[in-house]
């Protein structure tokens, strides 16, 4: 009947909502990789996440490069992680995040270049990248806790850009690297848009990634110097919560473009499509898990893009006031 | 048909009528079909509605000081005539049975809460849990006399065959017959009563009509029920019993967010609110104090942002169930008006007790590893804020906004202090001759409405049904009163009491005697001077004991006149046990809370030395 325990005993919901929130948010970008769902849901400004993707690939492209060359014939197998940091901050009212990702791992396998056959591999740290995501389009800035109680996307649109530096390992005597030894980025259009109630256990989102990847020249590619046609990336999730930390998402994307021409012999540009499955689970307030298998499915043709992989995603997300309530909590 | 006889012949026929009912021969049936004089000689006789708001408080109506938007029931009391003195009992099927009944609880049947009988008022008439047959209803009489008689809403006052609206008077009915449950399909509270029960018409439902949403649907059927017998010539009176605002607050989602965040400002400053406007509309007399926030209720300036948003989400809720029951209220007088009828309704909206401030769903669900907790983590554990309204939430607002409800008074319903029992009410429409939008401070009670309506329908109350003889009624007809022939149905002599759950009261012009268990009370009677303190902030029992005595005397009367056995148990016997010790109510006490961080002055301002 009073209000001491009873009414205040609604207090940890929000705790938990941030948390989790912020656990699925866009904290981490995977960028290259195809971007898993809801990982572009704002959260609490003010929020840090450690994103650690770990994946294992096979197929004729580099997973390291965005651009997904194809290498006819080939067959690369990789172990790659990523790691990173992300904070969220507001910016003129609207959710905003920063982060910046390393790629890491190995990629080993047979390549082919003008004609030649090699056995190649590599190891080490990857270019990392740089991100910027700002909402232009949804509900404002959740600069506190009640802003967090009473988000909903609806239907919401975010500004994505990434910037990747070519600082990472790269060999310049073979193909395959880590490192791609030029400038490359995108710019891309995160949609949200709620499909029914915003209620643990019952949401339903449509998640759409327009992006376009621009890449600078590899001036030192084998010796010869490489150009990429702008590709346009679209993934779609469409994501629905099996219980109220348990949900599933159908992925799909779409590849287009990409040419890639070294020393003026153009290569094929991608019209590829891939489907995926995921599966997220929250661990605690704090950790967030996802499980998920991606794999193209148009890819017959020697020259088609042929890539699958399985990736496992924990991100580690907290924010000082949820941290703080939560140590007096518990004295 | 009595409206065609000659005045002559029905004077004739109402006297053989009433020694008929006097022997007892012919008994009820007859006894009815004696005409009566009607409101006005040969007008027709006005439709009535009854409008009750489930827990609705003292201060919800905008016209009664509430910011909750209910521009319908507004223009009922712009209309009409609102009563600032109306009282009816603490708790909701008590009142039910006075309103329809015109008998005191302790005679009716609801002596006390079925859910609450005590072992030593088992057996005992008058406690049945349920509205005897001793009594006879407003809708028989009416319905004797020529109305129309509908229901729609909660009944609570019994379940058997021989207890439901159809049996008691209502010719059709769509009614829900528990206390309450969902407004969303016929899940109810407990694992042993797990589902709602609805008649309709006298048959109990199986299942609810498709889109079955409660304020909705009881409108719904009752316009239908008016549209099935309009242009017979007969008048209706129809019994709108709603279910809104009582919990859980269930609501479209379209309702739910018309107000987010209008009340993280806190109860205190809501109130504070309320009572200027109800000093600005004439419904406090300037001067009048707030009540004292409950000492267990924390003061909101010091909660933090997200404790203000969680708790004024709660009553965000609370608002969209009053604004959707004004707008369903509002579909029903637009029908009237687009039918022809509104002109000749006489309206009466009232809540049935004060707002609800007890955690109903903890009395019932709280012990984890019980029957209803079981039950309650199937069917009602939608905790998550963004699914409160939906099927299977369950919110309540608390006493912090149940004090809101019912600003400026003490307490809140279960209790007899004003919070509990003081209502507002609006009477609007044909017999109301009194200034449109006039307020009136005159001592009311919920059991008068059966004598006035009688007497508005031109009907006689019997002496004797089927030979035994029918409780008397305990009202005042408001009949003159609402002419402007007398300025209230009550003297400074007239007296008022109520008892139920243990706690009893009695007012008598401005005094007001009042007993109830620790700590809401004192286990003593505690004495209020409710014109210079109608929040009940100062007792004064121990200054003016010949006052105490006085009034003790008229409650001793009361006792020996209606058959009132006190509990042995109470809902409330152990709270004292639960609540902490009760402190005063003094604004800013600890100052350690409140004072804030010290700001020296600029020009003393200094870096450390080295």
């Amino acid at each position: 009947m009073h209000i001491n325990d009873a009414q205040m005993k609604q207090a940890p919901w929000w705790s938990w909502l941030a948390v989790i929130t912020l656990l699925t948010m866009g904290a981490l970008r995977p960028a290259l990789a195809q971007t898993p769902a809801r990982f572009y849901w704002d959260t609490l400004s003010g929020s840090n996440a450690v994103p650690l993707i770990f994946e294992s690939i096979n197929g004729n492209t580099n997973p390291f490069d965005p651009a997904h060359i194809v290498t006819p014939n080939a067959d690369f197998s990789a172990t790659m992680a990523i790691a990173g940091y992300a904070r969220t901050f507001s910016l003129f009212d609207r959710s905003a995040m920063a982060a910046i990702l390393l790629p890491m791992g190995r990629i080993s396998g047979d390549v082919t270049v003008a004609g030649r056959t090699f056995r190649q591999s590599a190891s080490g740290f990857g270019d990392p990248m740089l991100e910027f995501n700002i909402n232009v389009l949804g509900p404002p800035a959740q600069k506190n806790i009640p802003d967090v109680m009473r988000y909903e996307p609806g239907f919401s649109v975010d500004l994505l850009a990434d910037l990747a530096l070519p600082i990472g390992e790269y060999n310049s005597k073979q193909p395959l690297n880590l490192g791609q030894n030029r400038w490359y980025g995108r710019f891309g259009l995160p949609v949200i848009w709620q499909l029914g109630p915003w209620v643990p256990g019952r949401r339903t989102t449509l998640e759409l990634l327009p992006a376009v990847w621009l890449f600078g020249d590899n001036n030192n590619f084998v010796g010869q110097t490489m150009k990429t046609a702008p590709m346009f990336q679209l993934d779609a999730h469409l994501t629905r919560d099996l219980t109220e930390t348990l949900w599933a998402s159908l992925d799909g994307a779409w590849f287009s473009g990409g040419k890639a021409t070294i020393n003026g012999v153009a290569g094929k540009p991608l019209n590829n499509i891939g489907v995926g499955l995921t599966l997220g689970y929250a661990i605690n307030s704090n950790l967030n898990l996802t499980l998920g298998y991606k794999s193209t499915i148009n890819d017959n043709a020697p020259d088609a893009l042929r890539m699958d992989g399985f990736m496992a995603t924990l991100v580690y997300g907290w924010h000082p006031l949820i941290e703080g309530s939560r140590r007096l909590k518990s004295e | 048909m009595t409206t065609l006889l000659p005045r002559s012949l029905r004077s004739t026929l109402r006297k053989a009528g009433n020694l008929i009912c006097a022997l007892g021969f012919f008994g009820l049936a007859v006894c009815l079909a004696a005409p009566a004089d009607t409101a006005g000689s040969g007008a027709r006789r006005p439709n009535i509605v009854i409008i009750l708001g489930d827990d609705m408080g003292f201060s919800d109506m905008g016209s009664f000081g509430s910011e909750i938007r209910t521009p319908n029931l507004d223009a009922l009391a712009s209309e009409g005539v609102r009563f600032t003195n109306f009282y009816t009992h603490a708790s909701c099927s008590p009142t039910r049975s006075m309103l329809l009944s015109g008998v005191d609880t302790h005679v009716n049947g609801l002596g006390n809460m079925d859910e609450w009988t005590a072992p030593n008022q088992r057996q005992v008439p008058g406690y049945e849990g349920y509205l005897n047959h001793q009594v006879l209803t407003l809708p028989q009489l009416l319905k004797g006399a020529g109305y129309h008689t509908y229901m729609v809403g909660k009944w609570h006052l019994g379940k058997a065959p021989e207890l439901i609206p159809a049996a008691r008077g209502f010719e059709r009915d769509f009614s829900l017959l528990d206390g309450a449950g969902s407004y969303w399909d016929m899940t109810n509270f407990t694992g042993a009563a797990p589902q709602s029960v609805f008649t309709e018409d006298g048959r109990y439902l199986t299942a609810l009509p498709k889109d079955y949403y409660a304020t909705k649907t009881y409108t719904d059927k009752l316009i239908g029920f008016i549209d099935a017998n309009h242009g017979d010539g007969k008048p209706f009176f129809a019994y709108v019993s709603h279910q809104a605002p009582h919990d859980p607050y269930h609501l479209p989602r379209e309702w739910r967010t018309r107000h987010v965040g209008a009340y993280d400002k806190g109860w205190d400053a809501v109130r504070q609110e309320r009572l200027a406007r109800q000093i600005a509309l004439g419904i406090q007399p300037p001067g009048t104090a707030l009540a004292e926030r409950m000492w267990f209720v924390p003061d909101p300036i010091t909660l933090a942002p997200a404790a203000k948003a969680t708790l004024g989400k709660k009553m965000e809720l609370y608002t969209g169930m009053m604004e959707n029951m004004d707008f369903h209220i509002g579909r029903l007088i637009d029908h009237l008006k687009k039918i022809g009828e509104y002109d000749n309704t006489l309206f009466i909206v009232f809540g049935d007790n004060g707002a609800e401030g007890n955690d109903l769903f903890k009395m019932i669900a709280g012990s984890p590893g019980s029957r209803d907790f079981l039950f309650a983590a199937i069917k009602w554990s939608q905790t998550h804020l963004n699914a409160w309204g939906d099927p299977g939430s369950y919110v309540s607002y608390g006493p912090m906004w149940a004090q809101v409800s019912m600003t400026p008074f003490s307490q809140y319903k279960g209790w007899v202090a004003e919070g509990g029992i003081r209502n507002a009410l609006i009477v609007s429409g044909p017999t109301v001759e009194r200034p449109k939008g006039s307020i009136n401070h005159g001592l009311m009670h919920v059991a008068d409405i059966m004598p006035t309506l009688l007497e508005i329908a031109g009907v006689d109350y019997p002496t004797s049904n089927a030979g035994r003889p029918v409780p008397k009624l305990i009202g005042r007809s408001w009949r003159r009163m609402l002419s402007g022939q007398a300025p209230a149905p009550r003297g400074t002599q007239d007296y008022l009491a109520w008892e139920i759950f243990g706690n009893r009261a009695v007012r008598q012009g401005d005094w007001k005697l009042r007993w109830q268990y620790k700590p809401f009370g004192k286990a003593a009677w505690e004495l209020f001077n409710l014109a210079a303190d109608p929040a009940e902030r100062k007792d004064l029992a121990a200054e003016r004991p010949d006052k105490v005595r006085q009034m003790v005397g008229l409650w001793d009367s009361y006792v020996r006149t209606n058959n009132v056995i006190l509990p042995s148990r109470s809902t409330f016997e152990t709270l004292e046990d639960q609540l902490p010790p009760r402190v005063p109510d003094d604004p800013g006490y600890p100052p350690l809370i409140y004072k804030r961080q010290f700001v020296p002055p600029t020009d003393m301002l200094a870096d450390p030395k080295p």
